[in-house]
């Protein structure tokens, strides 16, 4: 086995600062924020980011779960408008309490027409829920005839109001995030999301119902889109006929810069919050900082950009020292 | 162990047709507890057919198999697990994302509270602990399964069929990637088991380690039983005449050494590499095939892929045909006419999903294609690859429509040979040529190299097979940690001196 | 041998459906099977104005679609075509718009535009290319943060330079000209996509660098190991589907008379889709020209069809969609059928 030379501190350093990249890289968004801005670094503030980050960070956490056994949903999109269509224009006046579960089946449902195709048909996960996509935004639009969708006033009071002093959206986004990370860490289920995702023949083989832990992670990630369709739109109380288009794209790079791999078997649902809270924090302190709006995307491209590429070359310069050697070299 | 106990795991009369071909006639064998029941049989005989039935992987299309003179017709492999039958499969199945103690247990965790999904992780641990125990691996249960050594790794396995209490294990090619010492550590193992009372069924190729290991053997030629008797009544010729339907009468090819050797294609000057390799000094010449033998992990591979450019080196120069070679990469090694063929053929030396005539053309494609575009010269190219192919022997109806991966293994292995014989090599790196392939294509692969030396090529040769490499080379280097230890012309070609050499550092290095 | 013997008779004769099912012409028939019905709707869109009009609005997805077809090859996808349409389109545009266009004072403002167009491809392409293969990144997340920020770009580019922030209009008319000349009723974009295509279809199928990037789809390590330049390769096709980009964008710019920068903001998913149901696995080492060319003509009939059908924009969407399953799960069903030998 390999022994790390004693006298490269340096090295060491190198190391230590390549594992904390991005945590490093928050620190001193954080700080250049802070010194241009002097409403950036307060409670209210931060308060604030995690309000807006939650509606990405519940519909990323569901795209983790998707990442992890090597899929993709493109399809979120749509559900979240075909959630928040319904919810608008034919569930208005039910209590709460009783539409929202309703929409959220709704979202299941969506989950598990893109798991049937993909399970069932074997149609690859891309093009299904790229169809979807398609065919669920077409059915909203024809439901709201392309118009704007507007709630009850409990929706937008729901989503101002606070609980034990803490906004519900961060609730929300803090529930689905505990059951999340237990779910994924601490339950058979979990493990072999895992265990799929590394290779699904050896899971077959291991005993694994393979289909079912895939149809599964379609499921979820159609419920968490539908719970942060419902969070999104208690901020806004209306639904524009763009509700929704191309979340696809930051839902991805939440989950992508939180560390998960596209290619299944490695992150976690604990650096998908972290990516989606860094991108809110980057484009919250953009406007703190009163920048030219146009920036944004070019500011938050550069920042998911950086980010990845630094977990790239740490993930290779960490295989390399990892590798084994045959020699064991005397100094 | 009961020597004379009644058989509790019976199969008779087992067919299986693929495509209205059979490929398993009749098969018929038992198993005792704690018996060791060697199958061998060249690739393609039936092995494995055999054994994807009895762990269910596959349905038998007739025949009757009894577990304790119950019927036993599994239609997943998770039945077969549930009847106490595991299998360890050659390519290891487990997930290296995942920990040691979770990989035992995928398939089914402990709950902390009954009808609740949580893990107990700790019940999972202390069984963890148990289970590694047994099978003698000093790892803590949470280690990443991705920093374990193959040799580890197949130990988890084991721990893992013990968790899941099998009766009968089946172990597929169980040696191919393990070190001499992880081979011995295994067998000590598998003797451990046995004397539990759990049958196991081994399929090798190494013979010798079938004729150790095991109490009885089975012989498969074609999907037929043609043998099967008990140890002493077996020899290692036998085996082999019974595998070939003919009588071998040597393993290697005739091989005369060649008169006189021509100039240095490769020469090695104080290579050396961090880690990997020291001071490495050799001079291949044309005509010569120099073997190069050493445990697993002497740094034999490394140092192939250092001379063909895949991964780098500190200090040292390499001449190829004379040349000195300052950077080293496979396109520069490739015009100086060097060749290498990989270890693992399925990672590296194949694209499986595409014809054989696309994988022959694959390292020659700019020497078909010298015009201005680079337009390959379709017909040329078309006719070289045919003349290859035939030169070494691939047997397949149609090159341009046949998918590698559809080959059997000895067939997959001529045509990574082939692609490299179309480039023409001067020098010609051969990793393991031999490994997971049958005793006749093994016999093809030395006679293509005999013929690459008659023609003038330097081939370096390596290989964990002793008896190979005194069989085929002129010369051999022992390489131990990194080093070249010794080196013994054909004249002094001793076993056992070569095995002590390379195990020289090898009993000092701790694991 | 006997048993094999048995075995060929024993195959049954395959179907006319079934021979159908597994050949690559699949989407092609699909086309025209659509074609028909909707002929029977609408008898409008059998008219040679229609089918022009199909033919011309379909050459800039197409040209587009090849592009991302060199990359889908060797297993990347390019996420950035969008965002290349759109920075080509505006840079493009800037040069030569009547309004105060940067390169009117070389007297040649299309020349320098049209270089503009192509170098922004270029450029583009060649820095998807450096990080996926320099930086080891993701082609996935590498075009996924250039196509954030050129899209951004193309904005930000618009809103600083033009009067309304929307687009460069006022363009040249012999630009123009490109998007929607015609030549004895043939458009001039027919023309230049046909040489793309031809190009583009002859590389893969017949060069060295064409079969390089099969096998660096099929088996990356196994093709560097045989000596293939596996980044430089890589490099270009990232490189060619920018210059694709580049092109795609002077005839959608031609068409639409502007620059603008929402150029196509929605056809992502139509690029990749056409290719993907053409039959190019986006898992790498699969995919022919013709290929492409097929599934763009599907979506494009499609979409024709539909919009003849006077549909609103909710209709267009879902049956677009459906359409799109429908195709995957006939490839999907067709693939188990191969399988099966």
């Amino acid at each position: 086995m390999s022994a790390r030379d004693p006298g490269s501190r340096g090295r060491h350093t190198t190391l230590f600062l390549l594992r904390n990249a991005p945590v490093l890289l928050f620190i001193v968004l954080l700080a250049a924020f802070g010194m241009m801005s002097g409403r950036f670094l307060t409670v209210t503030n931060f308060v604030n980011i995690f309000i807006q980050a939650a509606h990405i960070g519940i519909i990323a956490i569901g795209m983790t779960f998707v990442l992890l056994i090597g899929g993709i949903d493109l399809s979120i999109g749509a559900n979240m408008y075909i959630v928040a269509a319904v919810l608008g224009l034919y569930l208005k006046d039910l209590p709460l309490v009783v539409s929202f579960p309703l929409v959220t089946l709704i979202g299941l449902a969506f989950g598990a027409v893109n798991a049937w195709f993909i399970t069932r048909l074997r149609v690859a996960a891309f093009i299904t829920t790229l169809s979807t996509l398609f065919v669920g935004r077409g059915i909203a639009l024809y439901f709201s005839g392309n118009k704007m969708v507007g709630f009850s006033p409990e929706v937008l009071s729901l989503g101002r109001a606070s609980y034990l002093g803490v906004p519900s959206a961060i609730w929300a986004f803090a529930i689905v995030f505990i059951v999340a990370f237990v779910t994924l860490s601490q339950t058979t289920f979990g493990r072999q999301i895992y265990a799929v995702g590394a290779d699904a023949d050896a899971a077959g083989k291991a005993g694994i119902n393979v289909r079912r832990i895939v149809f599964s992670v379609y499921c979820i990630a159609g419920v968490c889109a539908a719970i942060g369709g419902l969070v999104s739109l208690s901020q806004v109380a209306v639904a524009s006929s763009t509700f929704g288009f191309q979340k696809e794209f930051p839902v991805i790079a939440a989950t992508v810069l939180g560390g998960t791999s596209l290619f299944g078997g490695r992150g976690g649902v604990l650096g998908t919050v972290f990516g989606a809270v860094l991108i809110q924090t980057v484009e919250n302190g953009l406007v703190m900082t009163d920048a030219d709006p146009y920036l944004y995307p070019l500011v938050i491209s550069v920042i998911i950009f950086i980010a990845v590429f630094v977990d790239s070359t740490r993930t290779s310069i960490l295989e390399r020292l990892e590798r084994r050697q045959i020699r064991v070299e005397r100094a | 162990m009961d020597v004379n106990a009644a058989p509790f795991f019976t199969a008779q009369g087992l067919c299986k047709s693929f495509f209205g071909v059979q490929v398993l006639h009749d098969m018929a064998f038992s198993l005792r507890p704690g018996q060791v029941l060697g199958l061998v049989g060249e690739n393609g005989s039936g092995k494995s057919t055999t054994m994807n039935i009895v762990g269910g992987v596959l349905p038998m299309d007739a025949g009757r198999m009894t577990i304790d003179g119950a019927e036993y017709r599994p239609r997943s492999p998770g039945e077969a697990e549930a009847r106490g039958i595991a299998f360890i499969h050659q390519e290891l199945n487990l997930f290296r994302n995942l920990s040691v103690a979770e990989n035992l247990f995928i398939a089914g965790f402990p709950k902390l509270i009954k009808g609740l999904p949580f893990i107990d992780r700790a019940k999972v641990r202390a069984r963890t602990q148990e289970l590694l125990a047994a099978v003698d691996l000093d790892v803590a249960p949470n280690t990443p399964v991705s920093r374990l050594s193959q040799g580890e790794r197949q130990l988890v396995e084991i721990a893992k069929a013990l968790g899941a209490n099998a009766r009968i294990m089946i172990f597929d090619e169980p040696t191919t990637s393990l070190t001499t010492r992880e081979t011995d550590r295994l067998f000590d193992i598998i003797g451990r088991l046995q004397r539990q009372g759990i049958a196991i069924i081994y399929i090798s190729h190494i013979l010798g380690d079938v004729m150790r290991l095991c109490d009885d053997i089975v012989v498969l030629r074609d999907g037929h039983l043609v043998g099967s008797a008990a140890k002493a009544d077996m020899t290692i010729e036998k085996m082999i005449t019974l595998m070939v339907g003919r009588t071998i009468d040597q393993m290697f090819p005739p091989r005369d050494p060649p008169v006189t050797l021509g100039g240095p294609v490769l020469e090695v000057r104080g290579l050396s590499q961090r880690g990997m390799v020291k001071d490495i000094n050799l001079s291949l010449r044309a005509g010569e095939v120099l073997g190069i033998s050493g445990l697993m992990g002497a740094g034999r591979s490394e140092l192939a892929r250092i001379l063909f450019g895949m991964d780098p080196f500190e200090s040292g120069e390499v001449s190829i045909g004379g040349t000195k070679v300052a950077a080293l990469s496979p396109a520069a090694c490739m015009d100086h006419g060097m060749a290498f063929l990989t270890e693992d053929r399925r990672a590296e030396g194949l694209m499986m999903e595409a014809s054989i005539a696309d994988n022959v053309a694959l390292a020659s494609l700019p020497k078909f294609g010298t015009t201005w575009a680079r337009f390959i010269e379709r017909t040329r190219l078309g006719d070289e690859v045919t003349r290859v192919s035939k030169a070494v022997q691939i047997n397949a109806r149609d090159l341009q429509r046949t998918l590698v991966k559809n080959l059997s293994g000895g067939n997959q292995q001529k045509a990574v040979i082939g692609k490299w014989l179309l480039h023409h090599p001067r020098v010609f790196i051969l990793d393991e040529p031999t490994r997971g392939i049958d005793v006749g294509a093994k016999y093809e692969v030395y006679k293509i190299v005999n013929q690459l030396a008659a023609g003038g090529a330097g081939v370096l040769f390596i290989s964990s097979e002793i008896e190979e490499l005194t069989g085929m080379c002129d010369r051999i280097l022992v390489m131990a940690h990194g080093e070249i230890r010794a080196e013994f012309p054909r004249t002094d070609f001793d076993r056992e001196a070569i095995l002590r050499a390379a195990m020289w550092h090898g009993l000092k290095e701790s694991a | 041998m006997a048993p094999s013997g048995a075995a060929e008779l024993a195959r049954p004769r395959r179907s006319l459906a079934v021979r159908l099912l597994v050949s690559e012409y699949l989407v092609l028939a699909l086309t025209a099977v659509y074609f028909v019905v909707m002929w029977l709707l609408v008898p409008a869109i059998a008219t040679a104005d229609t089918l022009l009009d199909i033919l011309a609005a379909m050459m800039p997805l197409l040209v587009v679609s090849i592009g991302q077809t060199f990359v889908l090859i060797v297993a990347g996808i390019d996420l950035a075509a969008p965002s290349i349409l759109a920075a080509a389109s505006v840079v493009g545009a800037s040069m030569m718009t009547g309004e105060g266009g940067f390169a009117l004072f070389t007297g040649v403002p299309i020349l320098v535009g049209i270089i503009a167009f192509l170098g922004m491809g270029l450029f583009i392409g060649l820095l998807n290319g450096i990080c996926t293969t320099r930086l080891n990144m993701p082609p996935f997340i590498v075009t996924l943060s250039t196509m954030m920020f050129f899209s951004g770009f193309a904005l930000f580019y618009t809103s600083a330079l033009t009067d309304d922030g929307s687009s460069f209009g006022d363009l040249p008319s012999a630009f123009v000209a490109i998007g929607q000349g015609t030549v004895h009723g043939v458009p001039y974009s027919l023309g230049v996509a046909a040489v793309v295509m031809l190009v583009a279809h002859v590389t893969l199928s017949r060069t060295v660098f064409g079969q390089w990037l099969y096998a660096i789809g099929r088996n990356p390590r196994a093709a560097a190991i045989s000596g293939v330049p596996v980044k430089r390769a890589v490099m270009w096709a990232f490189i060619i589907s920018g210059l694709c980009g580049g092109v795609a964008s002077i005839l959608y710019t031609g068409r639409l008379e502007t620059g603008t920068p929402v150029l196509g903001q929605r056809i992502l998913l139509d690029i990749v889709g056409a290719a993907v149901i053409g039959g190019v696995s986006l898992f790498g080492g699969k995919g022919r020209v013709t290929w492409t060319l097929y599934g763009v003509l599907f979506l494009s009939v499609v979409d024709k069809g539909l919009q003849l059908l006077g549909l609103d924009l909710a209709s267009v969407f879902a049956i677009k969609g459906l359409v799109i399953l429908c195709a995957a799960v006939l490839d999907a069903v067709r693939h188990r059928l191969m399988l099966r030998g």
